[in-house]
């Protein structure tokens, strides 16, 4: 069975149907892409998922467990990880402490230990500490650790938030549009730091993207939005061929 | 390559937290001096409880303001709880616990406890909704609970508790009959049990608790909600779990002031001076000139502005003019961006952060 199932995912926004009939099927450790013109409803399907929106119909299932309707923080235990086409990051909190608010989940101690410094606050601080590390190493953000968050130039700010949604050891992460605003330098080295991702954590990935260049480097499979609708899917080459798809993104 | 900067941070945060404590140590050490000279003037001595009521007060409020990112205005609400759950006690228990030493913490915990319990009663409805609607209601909270206070009589006798909001004698309270709260006339009574060594330690307690709990796990997260609650959601923190947290850790330190202030005085009574919103806001201006989410700022300004127009007395008139002053230069000193850069410039802090910023783009290159 497929890691992710949608089956006829909807939703409408006053009259306008942002997302109409969405299915889709990701087996695990795929680099899955979803493309589509702008306003084509992709980051609303990346809602849907995470529980920000309630779907007016259909429903999504991970790894076998119904997702639709649950709360966006049960949504992220029960392994769905994202970052956000506009940047949202804890601005005034430090870099590493990032990745520790993403590590919430992961390493708990109870609030009272915390203030009264019981044995396992230290326990736990020290595990977090060095998986914090770690994770902050695999981007090669560790000599930033203490930066505020919101002074790291725009490509890190990017790897961050990938980092921060990893540190929820999710099943599946959905990145919106990773590579926005990097140049072509920086897009090549995200293409390898995905790709580095996906192996080291045998991971599952969805992301959005305009970078053509990106889409065909790396994903395996694509989905095509177009007004809410899925235009075509299947394995990248082909879709990439198709004649519908070259139209919708060039125009008549 | 991490290695390094590894031990820093945990050495940062918790230098600065000993540099915090360490303010308050020297501050009692200079007072006590002065008081041991004997030149201390007794307007002076009878400043020591307030400020350090009003250094918990405004380090409580920066944990609602600075921490969670939320606007409350209704401390001084908080406080009256505090004040008066805490009077109530003392006043029936002071003939059967006669120690000062066991019956003052337990009147602290309920004082404490009775206004935390306030603060999630409060923070339920409210903290689920946003913008400025927190504000408001916790500033018609205030006035409403002084308001109550002000105009409750309440009484006991060999039949139970009377509770009445006309007046004494609508009461009808039997011959042994004892009246506890004497509507705006409020509660006689209080055993005096705060004091200045009192009023230290209950500052470094909270000083204590506030600052581990923001260097703790439910601290992020506290701190998450307010940089970014979309983003604190995605990765699985509980909103209304760590906003209520927050609320009621603060809302307890406000009572546990409203303690320090209700036994320093031997009549407590309800007046829109030191439980109204007046108060609320003075709170508020401490915690916004000493640097919102600045902690040991909260201490200096509460200090600096509860201090001035006692010491400028002399000056009559123009102590007003002084004090409008001093609040322009404090503001600008916190946060006209030449300052603040000058500041982090020469600060020690950024010393180190420049020193990183350098190796950093170093690497780039
Ligand atoms: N909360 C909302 N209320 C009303 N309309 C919305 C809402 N969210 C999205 N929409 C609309 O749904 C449509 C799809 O938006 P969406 O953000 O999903 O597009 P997208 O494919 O991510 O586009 P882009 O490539 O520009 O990011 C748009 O027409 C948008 O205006
Ligand atoms: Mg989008």
């Amino acid at each position: 069975m497929a890691l992710l199932e949608a089956e006829n995912l909807s939703i409408t926004f006053g009259g306008l149907k942002a997302v109409d009939n969405f299915n889709v099927k990701i087996e695990k450790g795929t680099l899955y892409g979803l493309i589509g013109p702008n306003g084509a409803g992709k980051t609303t399907v990346f809602n849907l998922l995470t529980g920000v929106y309630k779907p007016t119909e259909g429903k999504a299932t991970l790894d076998g467990t119904v997702i639709t309707g649950k709360r966006t923080i049960d949504i992220n235990k029960a392994g769905i990880a994202r970052t956000f086409q506009n940047i949202r990051l804890f601005s005034q909190m430090s870099v590493i402490d990032n990745v520790k608010v993403g590590l919430h989940n992961i390493y708990k101690y109870s609030t009272a230990s915390g203030i009264f410094k019981l044995p396992s606050y230290f326990k736990k601080e020290a595990e977090m500490e060095k998986r914090a590390m770690e994770l902050l190493d695999v981007f090669d953000l560790g000599s930033e650790r203490d930066y505020l968050s919101c002074n790291l130039p725009y490509g890190k700010q990017r790897k961050l938030e990938i980092a921060r949604a990893l540190a929820t050891e999710p099943k599946l992460l959905l990145l919106d549009e990773p590579a926005a605003g990097m140049n072509p330098n920086e897009t090549a080295e995200l293409m390898d730091t995905i790709r580095f991702v996906r192996d080291k954590f045998d991971m599952t990935i969805l992301l959005i993207e305009h970078d053509m260049r990106l889409v065909a480097g790396i994903c395996e499979e694509l989905t095509v939005l177009n007004f809410g609708q899925v235009l075509c899917q299947g394995k990248t080459s082909e879709v990439l061929q198709d004649p519908k798809v070259i139209t919708a993104y060039l125009g008549e | 390559m991490s290695s390094k900067p590894k031990s820093k941070l945990l050495k940062k945060d918790t230098r600065s937290d000993l540099i915090t404590y360490a303010m308050v140590l020297v501050a009692f050490a200079v007072v006590e001096i002065i008081q041991a000279t004997g030149s201390m003037t007794s307007l002076m001595r009878g400043l020591l409880v307030p400020l350090c009521m009003y250094s918990i007060l405004a380090v409580s409020l920066n944990l609602v303001v600075g921490i969670l990112g939320d606007l409350s205005l209704g401390h001084a609400g908080f406080m009256c709880v505090g004040a008066y759950a805490s009077s109530i006690f003392s006043v029936c228990t002071r003939e059967t616990i006669e120690n000062p030493w066991i019956r003052f913490p337990i009147a602290l915990l309920i004082g404490g406890i009775c206004a935390a319990i306030f603060g999630i009663l409060i923070g339920i409805p409210v903290l689920r909704l946003k913008g400025d609607y927190l504000a408001i209601v916790t500033l018609a909270f205030g006035e409403i609970i002084k308001n109550i206070l002000c105009s409750i009589y309440v009484g006991y006798d060999s039949k139970g508790i009377h509770m009445s909001f006309e007046s004494e004698s609508s009461l009808g309270m039997e011959m042994d009959g004892k009246l506890i709260i004497n509507g705006p006339l409020g509660i006689n009574g209080t055993p005096t049990d705060s004091n200045f060594i009192v009023g230290i330690v209950l500052l470094l307690i909270t000083l204590f608790v506030v600052l581990n709990f923001i260097h703790s796990r439910a601290g992020r997260a506290v701190m998450s909600l307010r940089d970014n609650r979309i983003a604190a959601e995605s990765v699985g923190i509980n909103v209304t779990k760590y906003k209520l947290i927050a609320f009621s850790l603060s809302a307890f330190f406000a009572g546990i002031a409203g303690v320090l202030y209700s036994h320093n005085l031997n009549v407590l009574a309800a007046t829109s001076k030191n439980f109204g919103y007046n108060m609320s806001i003075m709170i508020l201006v401490f915690v916004v000139l000493g640097g919102i989410g600045n902690i040991r700022g909260s201490i200096i300004a509460a200090c600096v502005l509860t201090a001035l127009p006692e010491v400028l007395r002399d000056l009559k008139d123009y102590r007003m003019l002084m004090y409008a002053i001093v609040l322009i230069v404090m503001m600008i000193i916190t946060s006209s961006p030449k300052l603040v850069s000058f500041r982090e410039k020469y600060g020690l802090r950024q010393f180190i952060k420049t020193k990183m910023a350098n190796r950093w783009t170093k690497e780039v290159q």
